[in-house]
């Protein structure tokens, strides 16, 4: 009797000690409402830009692209130098471990590389992470060297944020499929704990981790819940299901501004919205691509249906991005008169039939702002329709050259040297199929600057070309809303990445 | 009864090559490239290259279909563009979401519906046949996707009692064994699991099975109305049986033939229907999957996920014709 007796007292001090601890180690949980989904456990079985962040997260970063500097700063590449134009090498910081304690070193990174990035054909993202990366070797346990083939100024706006490094004894010991399923080792400050196709992601904070030691108040666990619809997402905002709600439409903010515990943090976009014109009759005439441009009232749109959630673009990038000149001329400015003119001077007094092509859905009021086009390029002397078509279609026929004249988002301008060449060098994609030599010869010339102010400079140039040749008639970037919870200190970033290391929790 | 077994299977055979032929001939007709929408923003010429041939896409479509039709009859749909996995393990780990997520429509819509036909086709042109009838003109003409987002908004939202999405909440359920949710956590005494998965599952459940509620509402209603004026069933007042007797005894069990034929046909609705549910509710079954597989074209997927539906729908009608034979003894094959 005296000996059960003891035991119910020890086993209720015990009870007491732990509740005690258990209260004091409360783990902080952020639900972060996303649109996009993680449908593979392959962490290179897709390219979206939620993956690149998550498991940027979880593995890394390589390197990341600081908005604040306008320029990328090392995390597992510490630093890095260009030897010559098409060598790269990468000094690895030491800190980095993996989930089982191992060092993570350059022959992980090569592996990355060279065996599941470039080699494996269940990758999705050699054409983002490494398109003119040839090889990848390792000079000692720290250092990379990286070779192009072709010089490749921006290649860091490939690797930064995008390349993910996984545990080659991982892949060597369990095979590819196991270790990214079962055995998934990342040197970054989460790990990855649950994946739900379709559903959810789980990442959980290795509080031993240097970066996670240095940002004590970042969430110890993160849960992704997918919810593409705007409506899921604010619904479990308000309910507190989620924490954090990407992408609120703006005619829904006002319900969350209702609530004094919440909040919504605008941020603009890296993303430019434009519309393409492919120089086919009648768009083969620069006149008439120009009296597109001043046709539409982007000021007014911005005003009224984005309710002021964009910023006005005049040329082909904004503030943040990098190259950005604010004294880039021409500015294309709203004139109706001058649209009329240019229209009559390309051949088309009496007006001409035009038909633009939109996403619905896939970007922020697209039809409804795409709709709102056509009387503004009514008014101005065209005889506007619009078509809808279904997302793969557009988008195949895009990447086809088949569609003269669409509206069109291009993400991840962080430097727009990609975007540039992918829509406007000659011979690079059918997107638009326009060719103009002096610009080829510019952007060329960009991608093989390592000066960096040389580099801006020939950007510039290409992109004053741009605007006044007017293959595309840049709009503007959206203003993304992210709804926060008030526990939560988190400044969302201009392009879809997460970083929950970068949160705070408040107590 | 064998003999017959063997006849519907083999009459399914035909009916499936159609199903398979007609649905590689659509998805391939259709507008949209795997390769462009799957590689990237940025991928190259190169890459595209690389991906038709190891897709299996730069041959002839007759060649392809030749070879799907060929895996097929051998249980293989081939290997998932986007998941880089076989399409049937792709399948098995959506498709018991699905399937129990239909199992709880038809079961709330059954509870709601059998009832309120049999006292709606019981007492006619009474209150409460006005009201069945008036709800169940509710749940047919109700799009499943409006439904959804209304209860988003009122039971999720305004009244804040359950859960807007998904099938469970992170870290209360135990190890999956048999990708049943509920079933799992059943067998593992898991109640506070039991009961998540309950709250997450009945809007979905709800917005889904409301069509379904409707017509089955309609059909007993009738169905109760035709049984009500039989002979048999002034015979069985005239003995003198009370009234309540008479109608879920009697009335009842034989008007239940057809409801059994509009359930099985319904759930065939249901299974296309969960492809928006699921989609509103990012509830991780087969429907949200077709979704995904068709926005990327995923050849094989759709493929896949269309004839399993197939296949789902016959067996489903076998089953029913099989249980006809239980409910009504007269019926022997």
């Amino acid at each position: 009797m005296i000996t059960t007796r003891r035991f119910l007292t020890t086993l209720t001090a015990v009870t007491c000690i732990l509740g005690g601890t258990l209260t004091v180690q409360a783990q902080s949980r952020v639900s972060i409402g996303v649109t996009e989904t993680i449908e593979t456990h392959n962490p290179y079985g897709d390219s979206v830009s939620l993956q690149y962040g998550i498991y940027s997260e979880v593995t890394g970063p390589f390197c990341t692209y600081s908005y604040a500097k306008g320029d990328f700063e090392g995390r597992l590449a510490e630093r890095w130098k260009v030897e010559n134009p098409t060598t790269w090498i990468f000094f690895l910081s030491k800190n980095y471990k993996f989930n089982d304690g191992t060092t993570v070193t350059a022959d992980d990174v090569v592996h990355s590389l060279m065996n599941r990035v470039i080699g494996d054909p269940q990758s999705k993202q050699k054409a983002s992470v490494a398109p003119s990366i040839v090889k990848a070797e390792a000079l000692d346990k720290f250092t990379v060297k990286v070779t192009t083939d072709k010089p490749t100024a921006p290649l860091l706006s490939f690797l930064c944020d995008r390349l993910i490094v996984t545990s080659k004894a991982a892949f060597d010991k369990y095979g590819r499929d196991a270790a990214d399923r079962e055995h998934m080792m990342g040197g970054g400050p989460y790990q990855l704990k649950e994946l739900i196709p379709g559903q959810r992601l789980v990442l959980q904070k290795r509080p031993d981790h240097p970066d996670a030691k240095k940002h004590p108040n970042a969430p110890d666990e993160v849960i992704y819940r997918i919810m593409r619809e705007p409506e899921q997402r604010v619904t479990a905002f308000l309910n507190d299901e989620i924490q954090i709600a990407q992408f609120i439409p703006p005619h829904m903010r006002q319900r969350i501004e209702k609530n004094p515990k919440l909040r919504i943090a605008p941020v603009d976009s890296v993303e430019i919205m434009f519309l393409a014109m492919q120089p086919k009759p009648p768009f083969d005439k620069k006149e008439v691509r120009q009296a597109v441009c001043h046709a539409i009232n982007r000021d007014q749109i911005i005003a009224t249906l984005l309710e002021g959630f964009a910023s006005r673009l005049d040329g082909p990038i904004g503030p943040g991005q990098y190259g950005y000149d604010p004294n880039l001329k021409p500015k294309m400015n709203y004139d109706p008169e001058q649209s009329k003119k240019l229209l009559a001077q390309a051949g088309y007094a009496n007006g001409v039939d035009v038909e633009l092509q939109t996403p619905v859905g896939r970007y922020t009021l697209d039809k409804q702002l795409t709709e709102a086009m056509i009387p503004m390029l009514n008014a101005a002397g065209f005889r506007a329709r619009l078509l809808t078509p279904e997302w793969a279609t557009l988008w195949a026929n895009v990447q086809k050259g088949t569609v003269p004249f669409y509206y069109m988002g291009r993400g991840s301008v962080q430097d727009p040297s990609a975007a540039l060449h992918q829509y406007f060098h000659t011979g690079e994609t059918p997107r638009i199929g326009y060719s103009n030599p002096k610009l080829d010869e510019l952007l060329d010339k960009e991608q093989q600057e390592f000066d960096t102010k040389k580099r801006r400079q020939y950007l510039s140039q290409a992109m004053s070309i741009l605007t006044d040749d007017a293959p595309a008639c840049f709009l503007w970037r959206h203003k993304l809303l992210w709804g926060l919870n008030s526990r939560i200190d988190y400044k969302p970033l201009p392009d879809a990445r997460i970083y929950a290391i970068d949160m705070a929790v408040k107590k | 009864m064998t003999s017959y077994l063997f006849q519907r299977l083999a009459g399914t055979l035909p009916v499936l090559l159609l199903i398979s032929f007609l649905v590689f001939s659509l998805i391939h007709a259709a507008p949209g490239d795997p390769t462009l929408l799957l590689l990237g923003e940025e991928t190259n010429a190169a890459e595209i290259a690389k991906a038709k041939e190891r897709w299996g896409l730069d041959q002839p479509l007759y060649v392809q279909y030749l070879k799907f039709v060929r895996a097929a009859a051998a249980g293989d749909f081939g290997k998932s563009f986007k998941y880089a996995e076989p399409v049937i393990n792709v399948i098995k780990t959506r498709l018991p979401a699905t399937i129990e997520l239909a199992v709880f429509a038809i079961i709330i819509a059954s509870l709601l519906a059998i009832p309120l036909g049999v006292w709606a086709g019981a007492k006619p042109n009474s209150w409460i046949d006005n009201l069945g009838t008036t709800f169940g003109l509710f749940g047919i003409s109700m799009p499943s996707f409006w439904l959804a987002i209304m209860l988003i908004l009122l039971l999720a939202g305004v009244l804040n009692l359950l859960p807007t999405s998904g099938r469970s909440t992170y870290g209360i359920a135990g190890p999956e064994q048999t990708g049943f949710y509920l079933f799992d956590s059943i067998m593992q005494k898991n109640w506070s699991a039991v009961w998540d998965g309950l709250t997450h599952i009945f809007l979905p459940a709800l917005a889904l099975g409301m069509n379904m509620l409707g017509i089955l509402m309609r059909v007993t209603r009738s169905s109760i109305l035709e049984v009500m004026n039989e002979d048999y069933i002034q015979t069985a007042r005239a003995k003198g049986l009370r009234e309540k007797n008479v109608v879920w005894r009697h009335v009842t069990s034989n008007a239940l033939i057809p409801v059994i034929t509009v359930v099985g046909l319904e759930l065939g609705t249901l299974l296309s229907g969960s492809i928006i549910v699921e989609t509103v509710f990012a509830w991780p079954g087969s429907g949200s999957l077709l979704i995904t597989a068709l926005n990327a074209r995923d050849y094989p997927l759709v493929t896949g996920i269309v004839m399993t539906y197939t296949l789902a729908f016959v067996a489903i009608n076998l089953i029913i014709d099989g249980l006809y034979a239980v409910v009504d003894p007269r019926i022997r094959y």
